[in-house]
């Protein structure tokens, strides 16, 4: 019994996409999600480099503020297979992974695949979900494959998780665990909208609701390639080092129990990467490093309890890091 | 007591301690107490400025106007209005005063008497030397650079009087510039707060670190090592600055008042202009040389002036054979000895004068020939015939001047030397002749004015190694070997007959010269002259300076051996055999001198001015190596994005723009063209230069940086205030920045050093180490 879930091999080699493509194609996207999330160019733009580096996004905010719109934004710019999981206390790992079901007429088993085989995976509430089920999603967003009753199937490419959760109503919830938090690329927190972006947002919604006249700018395909020529963007010897050093500093921060992971250096290079590249550049800056070092480092530090009583939080900490950690090291020196 | 005053008495503690090498080159302790008086007065401005709150420019203004102050109260003579505020009229006094310290330091030989200008000179220049001392020290906290000051202190004796400074001197300068060192660092470490042992016990600020022990004991290991290798290593004294101190050799005690003749005679030759010394009119056609002081006591050190011990009453011998009257009139000479030609007779002269029955010198006894203004002398100067000494016998043995004309210091391997030149020479003529001979310029004996060293103990090794000296030392090698032949000589300082002026001649400070003369049984003393000719303007060829014994028996030469018989007196201008090729009759052209001084090296400087010049060069040598190393960066060769922003770093540095390590070049553009509004562009340019250049595969192109650096660097320098914009130029930040930093990695890597040593000692010796920092590693599982 086999199951083909994804569409086969990559695309053939296309043609590789120039930094000016690349540019255009990524600023269509951002102003499709933009048409919908006004006021927030920074945060869709960090979003969708996320996407683009191939990993999972969180989304955690105060209600109301546009999450869900974020990701269904982000979902429906681009045309292909979007999934949509509302998490809840009773979801089951099978409802996300998928599930073998006797067939009387082929007298077998057959497998129903689960709402994570599709290309954007939209998680609403992911805390809300009991931790069998968060456990569910491990092995789906590390490895991009799901293994039920001991076959294991690979998931759709691109594939890409965009989590949401409420970090004020804490009642009834499972926060995330250290090790899921840790296979999200970068947790983004969108904010409330400034007043004119407010206003305008009324005057906007006072008609139809945006998401619905929204049109894919690119496919599948075009994604695929996009993420390919993010990563052949050139990193520097000294900027490795830069990012290596930053997360070095996480490690022996006085405020920190936990520092980041190496996974995290290296999802913090891929997004600089895909950040150079949606500048237009084919090589990355230290800036680049420093407008994703927050998102990306922050949620994975786990703060000591003197930090946590003393109002710290992690982002401080990263923020407080950057400004401290010498853009080219001294080897010679200390 | 606060921290600066501390270190600023520390400062002048130390400057004070490396004077004691000075006392070697003053007579008496004297000159102390207006050094001491003068360091201490500048501290105390600096301190009473720092503890006012000023900055470094007011610091320094306030030092140098305490030692105005202190110099004025001192040396005014009288023209300061209230003793200490100078008027235009103080200054041109001090120039006076310095002249006459400089004349004073040519002249004189160590130990000087410190007054007048030579001890205004000391209080100038070790005012100078303490101002910059507590610059370093203090106000701009770089002690290493007082290392410096301190060796300036230590040359100055080191240079003048080499053998008035003793390798014990050396001991205290080293001793206080590590006490400055440890001093400065013992604040830099207690500005961290409180200070622990290793084994983390708090220790009180006065009590030493646990490595000061180590420390002492390295230190007094270096200062040995170093006194140790002084002794071993040859040391290469001879400069410029040596071929002064070469004329007070042995001038511990010149029994003449305060002048050694050979300083006098090398202090004349190297003065930059001939000056006029004498103007005789002489009834004798063809002069010789005049004499004036005889040195017939060889030490180790050469020949020292003589004591004229045995003076007796002026009584003049009785004319033999022809006599000459000669008319002196003195133009500038000053010397407690009278200069004469050869046997005076009658002698007309002012004053009180004496005579050395051993040397027969004319002493002045009380009287000097700068009181003289002119005298008349009447004297013989017979010649002797070549033959006549060919056959004539040294100094007897059993003479009574024998041992102090004939005795030597032991110098081996001038003993093979002069064995080697007599050759087969046995008699005293043909001695003299070989050694003559060994000495000319066929053997490759060169007259400059520059001496070379060659690294001998001796220094008449020296000359025969290198064979390049001028009078002073053909005369003294002469008399050497000569004695070492056995042979009694002694040399003369005085006058070659200088330049014919119409009827009179005419001597000039040029005409300083040294000869030798040799003892003759029967004969008495007869002079040579070993100096090439073409060194000598004035010189005169002496015609019995030849080997007789080959026209003994050939046909007489038109030359020598007919005429001296008949008249001795007018032969040896024109007829000589002198050794030297190039010999000229150099009666009466100083195209000889000219000639030589251009290949000699020249008028010789004065090293007290270029200590002066160097001293006045040094505020202007940060600025210039500033614009140095901008040249070098943004030269079309160098010029790469790297260069130009290695400079914008250093421009922000010395425009005080904050620009800190984790900015990228991108945002410390920005920051840049904040504070350089005009040159926003050239700002942005040059970071995104140097972002392309560090992180992009492609590099940079440079064009057009050099100007953006340029633009940036005239925009910051018109909007800085006017303070900063003077110190970015002449004390720039950028270069201490970089030299704290070389300071700091140093020291850094000494201390890991040093670690990592006594983690291997502690090892060897199988002790365990008392720190718990390990298990406090493996609880915390961090670093």
């Amino acid at each position: 019994m086999t199951f083909e879930s994804s569409p086969g091999q990559p695309p053939q080699a296309p043609a590789p996409l120039s930094p000016q493509e690349f540019k255009a194609t990524a600023e269509g996207i951002l102003t499709n999600v933009e048409w919908v999330i006004e006021g927030k160019s920074h945060t869709i733009k960090l979003a969708i480099a996320v996407m683009l580096a191939e990993g999972h996004l969180l989304l955690e905010d105060v209600p109301g503020v546009g999450k869900t719109q974020l990701a269904k934004a982000l979902a429906r710019s681009v045309d292909c297979s979007v999934r949509r999981i509302q998490f809840t206390p009773d979801l089951l790992p099978s409802d996300v992974t998928g599930v073998s079901i006797f067939d009387p007429e082929k007298r077998d088993f057959v497998f129903k695949p689960g709402a994570i085989f599709g290309n954007l995976i939209l998680g609403d509430e992911i805390n809300r979900a009991s931790p069998k089920t968060q456990a569910a999603l491990l092995e789906c967003m590390e490895e991009r494959q799901v293994t039920v009753d001991g076959n294991t199937y690979k998931l759709r490419s691109p594939f890409m998780v965009i989590a949401t959760q409420n970090p004020v109503e804490m009642e009834g919830t499972y926060p995330l665990p250290e090790a899921q938090r840790d296979r999200f690329a970068a947790r983004l927190a969108i904010g409330y909208p400034d007043i004119n972006a407010e206003l305008a947002l009324l005057d906007r919604r006072e008609e139809y609701n945006p998401l619905d006249a929204l049109r894919p700018v690119a496919d599948a395909e075009m994604i695929v390639r996009m993420i390919a020529a993010a990563r052949a963007v050139h990193l520097a010897p000294e900027l490795k080092r830069y990012v290596v050093d930053l997360v070095a500093a996480t490690r022996q921060n006085a405020q920190v129990r936990l520092g980041a992971s190496p996974r995290a250096t290296l999802q913090l290079l891929r997004c600089t990467q895909v950040l150079a590249a949606m500048d237009g550049r084919d090589f990355a800056l230290p800036d680049d490093v420093q407008q994703l070092a927050v998102p990306v480092l922050a949620h994975r530090l786990i703060p000591t309890t003197e930090t946590t009583m003393g109002g710290g939080d992690t982002k401080a900490i990263v923020s407080d890091i950057l400004r401290h950690v010498p853009v080219v090291s001294h080897p010679g020196r200390y | 007591m606060s921290g600066q005053r501390h270190a600023t008495m520390v400062a002048a503690a130390t400057l004070a301690l490396t004077l004691t090498p000075l006392i070697g080159i003053f007579e008496g302790v004297g000159w102390i107490v207006p050094v001491l008086f003068t360091i201490a007065v500048i501290a105390t401005a600096a301190s009473l400025t720092r503890a006012a709150g000023r900055g470094q420019g007011l610091q320094t203004l306030a030092m140098c106007a305490g030692l105005l102050i202190v110099l004025t109260a001192g040396f005014s003579g009288g023209t300061a209005i209230l003793f200490v505020i100078p008027t235009p009229d103080t200054f041109s006094h001090f120039g006076l005063l310095a002249g006459e310290g400089v004349a004073g330091i040519v002249r004189e030989a160590p130990p000087v008497p410190a007054e007048g200008g030579i001890l205004f000179l000391t209080l100038f220049g070790i005012g100078l030397v303490a101002i910059l001392h507590d610059m370093f020290v203090v106000g701009l906290r770089t002690p290493a650079l007082a290392g410096l000051t301190l060796l300036t202190m230590y040359l100055v004796p080191v240079s003048v009087a080499p053998d008035a400074t003793a390798w014990f001197w050396f001991i205290l300068p080293a001793v206080s510039y590590l006490w400055l060192l440890a001093d400065d660092n013992l604040r830099r470490v207690s500005a961290f707060g409180h200070r622990f042992t290793g084994a983390g016990q708090l220790v009180s600020q006065r009590f030493p670190s646990p490595m000061a022990r180590t420390a002492r004991w390295s230190a007094l290991g270096f200062i040995l090592v170093t006194l140790l290798s002084l002794t071993v290593v040859p040391t290469n004294t001879s400069g410029f600055i040596d071929r002064i101190a070469e004329g007070y050799q042995g001038g511990g005690d010149a029994g003449l008042g305060d002048v050694n003749p050979w300083a006098q005679l090398s202090g004349s030759l190297n003065q930059p202009e001939p000056v006029d010394v004498l103007r005789v009119s002489t009834t004798d056609p063809d002069p010789r040389y005049l004499r004036m002081h005889v040195l017939d006591e060889l030490t180790s050190d050469g020949f020292a002036p003589n004591d004229y011990d045995d003076r007796e009453a002026l009584v003049l011998d009785d004319a033999q054979g022809e006599t000459f009257t000669a008319e002196i009139e003195n133009l500038r000479m000053e010397a407690p000895v009278l200069p004469v030609y050869g046997t005076p007779v009658e002698l007309a002269i002012d004053g009180n004068w004496e005579r050395d029955s051993a040397t027969d010198v004319i002493v002045g006894n009380s009287s000097d020939m700068g009181d003289v203004e002119s005298y008349t002398l009447t004297y013989t100067d017979s010649a002797p015939d070549a033959e006549e000494l060919a056959a004539a016998d040294g100094m007897d043995p059993d003479d009574e001047r024998w041992a102090a004309n004939t005795e030597h210091p032991d110098v081996p391997e001038l003993t093979g030397i002069v064995d080697q030149a007599l050759g087969e020479a046995t008699t005293v003529h043909e001695k003299v002749i070989a050694v003559k001979d060994f000495l000319s310029v066929a053997n490759g004996f060169r007259y400059t004015l520059e001496t070379a060293d060659a690294g001998n103990d001796e220094a008449i090794l020296d000359f025969l190694e290198t064979r390049q000296g001028y009078c002073q030392q053909y005369a003294a090698a002469m008399a050497w070997m000569l004695r070492e032949a056995d042979v009694a000589a002694r040399v003369i300082i005085g006058m070659s007959r200088g330049t014919r002026d119409g009827q009179e001649w005419v001597l000039t400070s040029r005409d300083y010269h040294a000869w030798v003369e040799v003892y003759y049984h029967g004969v008495g003393w007869v002079t040579y002259d070993p100096t090439p000719t073409s060194g000598v303007p004035g010189a005169v060829s002496f015609p019995w300076a030849t080997e007789p014994s080959p026209e003994d028996d050939a046909t007489p030469d038109p030359g020598e051996s007919a005429n001296p018989s008949t008249d001795p007196s007018e032969a040896p201008s024109t007829d000589t055999a002198d050794p030297s090729p190039g010999a000229e009759a150099p009666t009466d052209g100083p195209t000889g001198q000219a000639a030589d001084n251009g290949a000699g090296g020249g008028p010789a400087f004065n090293p007290a001015w270029l200590l002066l010049l160097l001293l006045a060069a040094l505020p202007f040598a940060p600025a210039t190596w500033r614009i140095l190393l901008r040249r070098s960066r943004l030269g079309p060769a160098r010029l790469s994005a790297k260069t130009a922003w290695d400079e914008v770093l250093d421009l922000a540095l010395d425009y005080g723009v904050g620009l800190s390590d984790s900015l990228t070049p991108r945002q410390a553009a920005g920051v840049l063209a904040q504070a350089a509004p005009g040159a926003r562009e050239a700002a942005t340019a040059l970071g995104s230069a140097m972002a392309r250049h560090r992180y992009s595969p492609r590099g940079a192109d440079p064009t057009g940086l050099a100007d953006a650096v340029h633009d940036l660097r005239s925009e910051l320098d018109q909007r800085a205030a006017r303070g900063r914009r003077v110190q970015a130029r002449f004390w720039p930040a950028s270069l201490l920045v970089k030299l704290s930093a070389k300071q700091a990695e140093e020291s850094a890597r000494l201390a890991r050093r040093s670690a990592r040593a006594a983690d291997r000692v502690r090892t060897a010796v199988r002790r365990p180490r008392r720190s718990n920092s390990r298990k406090d590693r493996a609880v915390t599982r961090r670093p």
